[in-house]
């Protein structure tokens, strides 16, 4: 039972790093006032160029670095078409996510020239983190050890994010950008300067998202790999108020959706019947946000008025 | 440059003018493409124009795709007009393609006559009904149907993944995934012979007709753009907008379910798990490309269509991958994007100095009035 317990939770962490990774870019968009759909698209473009920098050049880091420098340039693309231009975000959302199942196809098969999936020994992996004074700790201890490195990142990242949204002058500019631009104009700062900051940060980390996917724990990359975390993602976003901590939770809650459907195939329930549940989870978060907010505004409304 | 005209010619030029460069300049791209991957273009480009238009047979493929990208294409327009963007079309479509095998299985045995309209009424009921989901959501308590729309898909497919694996399998061995054969009397008749074009380009014309009337004659159109461009005036004026909203997103979902019943009816036979290969999204580029617009839909899905026939063709007789075809779609976006923003620019640079111009002569006049 414990045991059951455990892998369950192993399996969430898993599940739910790359979301956080994605959320915690997304989040600054948000703030910023950017709906930026293209996360999911962003991923997958980190995710293959991961791959192919791990490959070619023999390095995780490398191959890292690959991933947040593709999600950098998609987050300048998407930056400049929807802030310089003022192109419908939506939009430009959906064309990213397009070209990019377009780019890593085409690219799958003309350079590694193969369909579906390329995985090689080739590929190096990012490594795991192992402590040796965790080996002892009861439960907690092989929960939190041995985790892939990005793991630890994911989480060192929700206290930066916090802290740069929340804490500093840039988060406060940040928010004003979203909120209420003109203020910010008028305090000599130029809004949309935060947005273009806010737009490459998300392409990073969504980058870095897609990097943990394929050289975290599988090593290799497939067609469509990101299977749509990076919605997944904007929906967390949504349900934590774009607040890191509460994303990270939020994130955490599908991560463990995802494990226990993961689990009960094991009990011999359709693998496709139990996936379905943090898709249906997530329309039910969205939900739950919404009429929670709602209730929220009509007591605030009462308030007022009494 | 467009001054003499109307406004609505006017934009509707301009829009032309950005989709002919849009095209222009992603087919350039593409063709960097080709020869950075040591291929040639012309060649390249010459397969994939033989493979759309070359033969009946191609035509008649390339008339079937245009079928699937027009609907699709018109199901994402007409709820978009309205302000609902229904990402959800290929979830839809999955269950209208289940949903109408399942009525041929069930009622094997009947007349085609009996079937085929049952077999449409299962799709447009299963696809509208799914698509009513979201858009109640949306609608009543403004849910981001964006994200629910998505998750749907995902969950849609699942969920035919596990039927035709499981209660809906096919007894017969050979089939990896699939509910079990139509007989071959219910199946659409084919236009072209070896070709996938069957008698579903006159339903799918049919509907484009009554889409196309509903959206540019009728009040309800009138009132659903009215929603989809300022959903507070629209209130105001007494229209019913969360009524209309739905009903746009019913309307785009039974569109999506007929793609699928279509497949089913005419190309497969059957509920395979490979129905759709994410046609919905294609639809969406072209509806997008062309604003929503139906007629302009009509015609840009001969040209998508064309061209996405055509690249099977291209990979075999230039050895260029056929995604490249995705890669010059989702640019074309890209590029009209950026001309039609760098104009809006220039514009407003231009309004600026002749503002400033304005100014300055002003200032210049009241100085001699003034001595």
């Amino acid at each position: 039972m414990l045991e059951t317990v455990l892998a369950i939770l192993q399996n969430t962490l898993r599940s739910a790093t790359p979301i956080i990774l994605a959320a915690m870019g997304g989040q600054f968009t948000e703030h910023a006032g950017i709906m930026n759909i293209g996360m999911d698209g962003i991923m997958l473009m980190g995710s293959f160029f991961a791959v192919l920098a791990s490959y070619y050049l023999a390095s995780a880091a490398l191959g890292v670095l690959a991933a947040i420098l593709i999600g950098l340039l998609m987050g300048i693309l998407f930056g400049v078409l929807v802030i310089r231009f003022r192109s419908d975000e939506f939009i430009i959302g959906v064309a990213l996510n397009i070209f990019a199942g377009g780019v890593t196809v085409f690219l799958l098969r003309t350079i590694f020239g193969v369909a579906g999936a390329f995985a090689d020994p080739a590929i190096k992996a990012l490594p795991y983190v192992s402590l040796d004074f965790l080996n002892d700790v009861p439960f907690i201890g092989p929960l939190l050890n041995n985790n892939s490195i990005l793991v630890y990142v994911s989480w060192l990242l929700v206290l930066i994010c916090w802290i740069a949204v929340y804490k500093t002058p840039f988060g406060l500019r940040l928010r004003a950008s979203g909120e209420h631009p003109e203020s910010l104009r008028s305090a000599g700062v130029n809004p949309n300067k935060l947005k273009y900051i806010s737009s490459m940060l998300c392409g990073m980390l969504c980058g870095l998202a897609g990097a943990h996917l394929a050289l975290g724990y599988l090593t290799q990359f497939s067609e469509g790999m990101s299977s749509s975390r990076g919605f997944i993602a904007f929906a967390c976003i949504i349900f934590g108020r774009a607040n890191p901590p509460k994303v990270f939770l939020a994130s955490l809650l599908f991560g463990f959706m995802d494990a226990l459907a993961l689990r009960l195939q094991f009990v011999g329930i359709s693998s496709n019947l139990s996936g379905m549940m943090p898709y249906i989870m997530t329309v039910l978060m969205m939900v739950y946000v919404v009429v929670t907010d709602n209730a929220r505004k009509s007591r605030t409304l009462k308030l007022n008025a009494g | 440059m467009f001054k003499r005209m109307s406004p609505a010619g006017a934009e509707r030029a301009r829009h032309s003018l950005s989709l002919a460069i849009g095209v222009l300049a992603a087919f350039a791209l593409g063709a960097v493409i080709i020869l950075a991957t040591g291929h040639n273009p012309l060649e390249a480009y010459g397969a994939l124009l033989k493979g759309s238009f070359g033969s009946l047979r191609a035509i008649g493929n390339t008339g079937a795709k245009t079928v699937t990208l027009c609907l699709t294409g018109l199901a994402m327009a007409v709820a978009a007009r309205a302000g609902m963007f229904n990402v959800g079309g290929e979830g839809q479509l999955y269950l209208g393609a289940i949903a109408s095998s399942m009525v041929g299985v069930w009622l094997r045995g009947c007349s085609a006559w009996i079937v085929i309209p049952c077999a449409i009424l299962a799709a447009v009921l299963a696809g509208g009904f799914y698509a009513f989901i979201p858009a109640v959501l949306k609608a009543k308590l403004k849910v981001n149907e964006v994200i629910t729309t998505i998750m749907l898909n995902s969950a849609a497919i699942l969920f035919c993944s596990y039927l035709v694996n499981g209660p809906f399998k096919t007894s017969e061995s050979g089939i990896a995934a699939g509910t079990d054969a139509l007989l071959p009397e219910y199946r659409l008749a084919k236009l072209i012979p070896l070709s996938n074009l069957t008698t579903s380009i006159f339903i799918a014309a049919g509907l484009a007709f009554i889409v196309w009337y509903m959206m540019r004659k009728s009040v309800t159109g009138y009132e659903m753009q009215l929603t989809g461009q300022n959903e507070r005036f629209a209130r105001y004026m007494g229209i019913k907008t969360d009524r209309l909203a739905i009903i746009s997103m019913i309307v785009s979902g039974a569109l999506c379910a007929l793609v699928g019943m279509f497949e089913v009816y005419g190309l497969h036979g059957r509920f395979i798990e490979e129905v759709s290969n994410e046609f919905y999204f294609d639809g969406m580029l072209v509806a997008m490309i062309m604003r929503y617009q139906p007629v302009g839909i009509m015609l840009m899905s001969v040209f998508f269509a064309a061209i996405e026939v055509g690249s099977a063709s291209m990979e075999l007789a230039a050895g260029v991958s056929s995604e490249l075809v995705s890669i010059i779609q989702s640019i074309i976006i890209f590029f009209m994007a950026a001309e039609t923003g760098v104009r809006a620019i220039i514009t407003d640079r231009n309004a600026r100095k002749a503002l400033i111009a304005c100014a300055v002569s002003d200032a210049a006049d009241g100085g001699e009035s003034n001595a």
